[in-house]
Parts: C-alpha cells; structure tokens; sequence
C-alpha cells in the first residue's frame, strides 16, 4: 500500500510541476467557454439550454485528454531506467499500473470539478437530485478509467513517448466532434448519422445530459452501462497484460 | 563457490531464433567481492546483468542471487539487490532528495525513515549543494551519483552496475570509483560491467571476460596478464629493414613454427617475443643480434598491458 501512495504522490508532484494538473482545470473551462461561446447561439438544443447540453462533452472530452497524457506516462514508465528501476524492485509488478490509475482518477475528479463548477456559472443544474447526481459522477469516472486503461495498453506497448497520445489524438477528435455531445444528430449529414447516434461518446453523453436534467431513458443508462463495462474490461485486461516484469 | 553471492551456470539467453546473446555463461563471484564483467558492446554483459536483476528470463540454464534463484524466488532476489542500469534511472522531475526518499518508501521505509535515509545519504555522497534542484538540471556526474545512492537506499546484498562510468568525465569517474572502492567494506557484494580494462583493473577483485555471449577467460588482472605471457622483450632496429631478418631470428623464443610475421609490429615497427627468463632472455636476444650485427637503436624488457591480455583472449575465441 504505502509504494502505491509513494508512487502516487510522485506522479502528483510531477504533474504539478509539468503542469499536467493545471491543463486538466484548463481543459474543460477552455473548452467549455470556447463550445459555448461560440456555438451557444447557432445550435438548436430545443428547449434545453447549450450549457445544460454541452457540459456532458466537455467533461467527456476532458477524460480523453487525461487518457492521453496516461499513455505518455505508461511510455516513459515502460521505458525509463525509472520503469526499469520499478521492476527490479520489490514491489508487485501492477503497482505502478494501479499509481497511474489513481493519478487518472485524481485528474479526473479535479477536471470534473473545474468542469461543472464553470458551466454552473452559466447555468448548468443539476436538476435530478442527489441519486442522479451520484449516478453522473460515477459515469464519467468509470469512462474516465476505462479510456485510462485504454491509453495506459497503448502507451506500455507502443513504448515511445512522441507517438504514443499522438496516435490517440485522432480517435479522440473524431469521438468529440462527430457525437450528439456537441449538436443534436439531426445537424449531421444523414449518412453519418447512425455512426454519430449510436458511438459511446454520445451514448454517454447523452445519459449524462438526461441524468443532470433529471430524465432519462432505462435503456439509455444500460447501454452507457455496457459500454463502460465492456471498455473497463477489454483496457484493464490489455492494460494488465502490458505489466509483465520478465520477457 | 561455497560462500558465493552470485552463481550463474550455463546461462543462456536468445532473443527470437537468431540472436543469441549468452550461449553458456557460468561464473561465481565470491561474498562482499567486487567483480567485474569485462567485454565489449554486445558481448552480453548487459544481458548477464538483465537476467541476474530479473528484467530477462533466461533461455537456458540457471543463476543465483544472494542464495535465491532468479526465475523461481525472483521475489526474494528483488528484496536483496540493488541495481543501476546504464542509463540514470531517475525521475526527472524529482528532486534529488525527493527520488531517495521515493525509492526508500519503495523498498518499504517509512516516511519519516526514508527521508532520514536520504539526508545520510545525499551527505555521504557530497551531493548536499544539489539535492533539493530537480534531476533534470544535474550534470552527468551528479545523476550518477545520485543513482548509485538510490541503489543503496537500503544496503542490497548485492549490486549491480551497468557501465557506471560510460559517459563520465575522468574525474567524474574517479569519484564514481571511490564510491564503488567504499562498498568493499560494508558486506556489499558487486557485480559492475565496463569496457574499460583499467576500470576492471582498479575497482574489481575478479575479472570476468565475455565475448560473444560467451566466458573467454576469468581470474585476477594479475591473472589474466600472466596467461598472456609473463614479460615480453620488445626490439626496435635501427633498420626497419631488418625486421623480418630479427624475427627469424628469434622465432624460437616464440615456441617451435610460430609464424614470424606475427612477431612483428609494423606500427612500432619492433619485434615482440616472450620473455619467460627476463633479463636472461633479454641479454641472450642481445648476443644473438649483436652476433648477426644488427644496429639496434632500442631493446627493452616489458610486461603485457592489460589491454594485450584482453585483445589476445577475445580475438582467440573470434578465431575459434
């Protein structure tokens, strides 16, 4: 326990002198206020307003930024004499996997924090009560895990640190901009349209939209469930699978 | 070995079906002994050090560590070494102090005991002016040190340094061979890797010579020079001329068909044969040249450097 801490408090000190830390406040106010600002009056939200239905987007989207930072992290772990130094020591070999993980979440929830507390200068509500709210938070963090994990296999195979959130920087554009997270399916050519409707960004944020305003669909909440289940599983194994100390 | 820290038997490594790296390495090193693995890149010094720290599995054979074996007790061999590859293995955006404290907390200090550990250390190893600045402003010397130390946060039974000095400058190294001389006495035993032939000379009780994966030779400096030759007599002729003429001349010291043009050096332009007599061959090679009358303009009597005990034993197993 006390090497995961150690481990842990090393990666926050580092982050706070990288700034990594700051970039996860910066990232969902920027983006919040840049999504807002500009699209708040083009876009048709029906009768909610463009904070209430843009925030699940930019808190999605900051989760995938911290998921590319972790890749850069597990890189370096993997090939560093600090990674190596980590292997020859006497501590089990998903340690370090499970210190970058908790780093993630600690990004995650100070992100999420940043996130909501800009947007509910705007306006965003939590309207559904304190169980929606619960149920909010612990969505965008299993995603946030899940991508985590994700990045982490990527990063610990790939094993160089230039390529590795590099490689990621595509997927997660095209999963942030062609979504409902930003518009409503309809304002996208049909023939994107079941990609846009259908692909776990939307689906998440879609429930978390429902969850902050206090409706949502039972099946909307299971898919976005299955999602971040079936993710969670598929990374954690790859991402465990990348931690074998001998070769 | 009876009392022996580190065992290795017939360790083997291959990595996909071509490259062998090791092919067969046995080798003891005796209990708070220094011991060099003498080779050059690529010889498998790195490899040996990789399989006996637990980051390689090896192919075949086996190996031990204070008394556990690498493969099956690989836990228990974790608990008792103490390694710094070739590379600094610090966090860069880490102070000094802070990669101590981190990597004692990681060996299972406390806290308090761990910060206890690094003011020691970074004291003992005169780091006191930079432990508080981030790794990443040090200087090659001091990243050095500083890992050395981090090796030694809790005393390991053994140690392994991987090319300690490779990238130093001299007096850098010095300060590095210091430290290495001051864990002699602490019941530290140590495994280094160089390509320096005067490293090995210095800081080690026992050679171990690799090439191509494999032990070419083992033993004292003393030891490998005296399995050279135990002197040699070195003629330089006032004629470059006459080499070949000196050299068949003398071919006997050699031993019987040795080939006369490998006694000559071209480039010092003299003729080198063993001088198992000293002074005794040296005025018998004398009297014979005088006899034939070759003007001389230099005779000497000199030991083999290590560097000719080393190219002898590993360019006779390229030969082999």
């Amino acid at each position: 326990m006390s090497a995961l801490t150690a481990l842990t408090l090393r990666t926050m000190s580092g982050t706070l002198r990288d700034a990594d830390l700051l970039f996860a406040v910066l990232a969902p106010v920027g983006c919040f206020l840049g999504f807002t600002l500009a699209l708040g009056n083009l876009i048709d939200t029906g009768r909610m307003t463009y904070p209430q239905y843009v925030l699940p987007v930019v808190l999605v989207q900051a989760m995938l930024f911290g998921a590319m930072t972790t890749a850069d992290r597990a890189a370096r772990d993997r090939l560093s004499g600090f990674g190596v130094r980590l292997r020859t020591l006497p501590i089990p070999v998903v340690t370090p996997l499970a210190a970058r993980m908790l780093y993630c979440l600690i990004r995650a929830v100070v992100a999420l924090v940043a996130g909501t507390a800009v947007a509910s200068m705007f306006g965003f509500r939590m309207a559904g009560g304190l169980g929606y709210a619960v149920l909010f938070v612990t969505i965008v963090l299993a995603f946030a895990m899940a991508v985590c994990l994700g990045a982490d296999a990527l990063g610990s195979r790939i094993g160089s640190v230039e390529s590795s959130s590099q490689l990621l920087l595509i997927p997660q554009l095209v999963l942030v901009l062609l979504s409902t997270g930003i518009a409503p399916a309809e304002s996208f050519p049909a023939w994107l349209g079941p990609f846009v409707r259908y692909q776990p960004v939307s689906q998440v944020t879609e429930t978390l939209r429902g969850l902050a305003s206090g409706h949502f669909t039972g099946v909307g909440l299971a898919v976005t469930a299955a999602w971040c289940i079936a993710l969670l599983a598929l990374f954690g194994c790859l991402a465990l699978r990348m931690q074998r100390r001998m070769r | 070995m009876p009392d022996a820290a580190i065992e290795c038997l017939d360790l083997a490594k291959s990595f996909g079906r071509r490259s062998s790296a090791l092919q067969g390495v046995s080798f003891a090193v005796a209990r708070a002994s220094v011991c060099a693995l003498l080779g050059h890149n690529g010889a498998g010094k790195t490899t040996t050090i990789n399989i006996l720290s637990t980051l390689l599995r090896p192919t075949a054979g086996s190996a031990t560590v204070a008394g556990f074996d690498v493969v099956r007790q690989s836990a228990e061999v974790r608990a008792s070494i103490g390694v710094t590859g070739q590379y600094a293995a610090l966090d860069e955006l880490l102070t000094g102090r802070e990669n101590l404290t981190l990597f004692g907390q990681l060996r299972g200090l406390r806290h308090r005991y761990a910060r206890q550990r690094a003011d020691e250390l970074i004291e003992r190893f005169d780091m006191v002016h930079a432990a508080d600045r981030r790794v990443s402003s040090y200087s090659g010397g001091m990243r050095r040190r500083i890992d050395i130390a981090v090796a030694l946060v809790v005393a390991p039974r053994v140690l392994f340094l991987d090319e300690p000095t490779t990238g130093l400058d001299p007096r850098s190294r010095r300060d590095v061979w210091d430290l290495v001389a001051g864990l002699r006495h602490q019941d530290v035993t140590v495994l280094l890797t160089t390509q320096y032939l005067e490293e090995a000379d210095v800081l080690s009780d026992s050679i171990i010579v690799l090439d191509s994966g494999r032990v070419v030779a083992s033993g004292t400096a003393d030891d490998l020079k005296c399995r050279v030759g135990v002197s040699y007599c070195q003629v330089t002729p006032a004629d470059p001329v006459h080499l070949a003429v000196i050299a068949t001349a003398l071919a006997d010291f050699a031993g019987l068909g040795s080939d006369c043009d490998a006694l000559i050096d071209q480039k010092a332009a003299a003729v080198s044969v063993p001088a198992p007599d000293g002074v005794m061959t040296l005025g018998e090679v004398f009297r014979r040249l005088d006899g034939l009358g070759i003007e001389l303009a230099d005779i000497s009597l000199r030991k083999p450097s290590l560097d000719e005990a080393f190219l002898s034993l590993t360019s006779t197993a390229v030969t082999v």
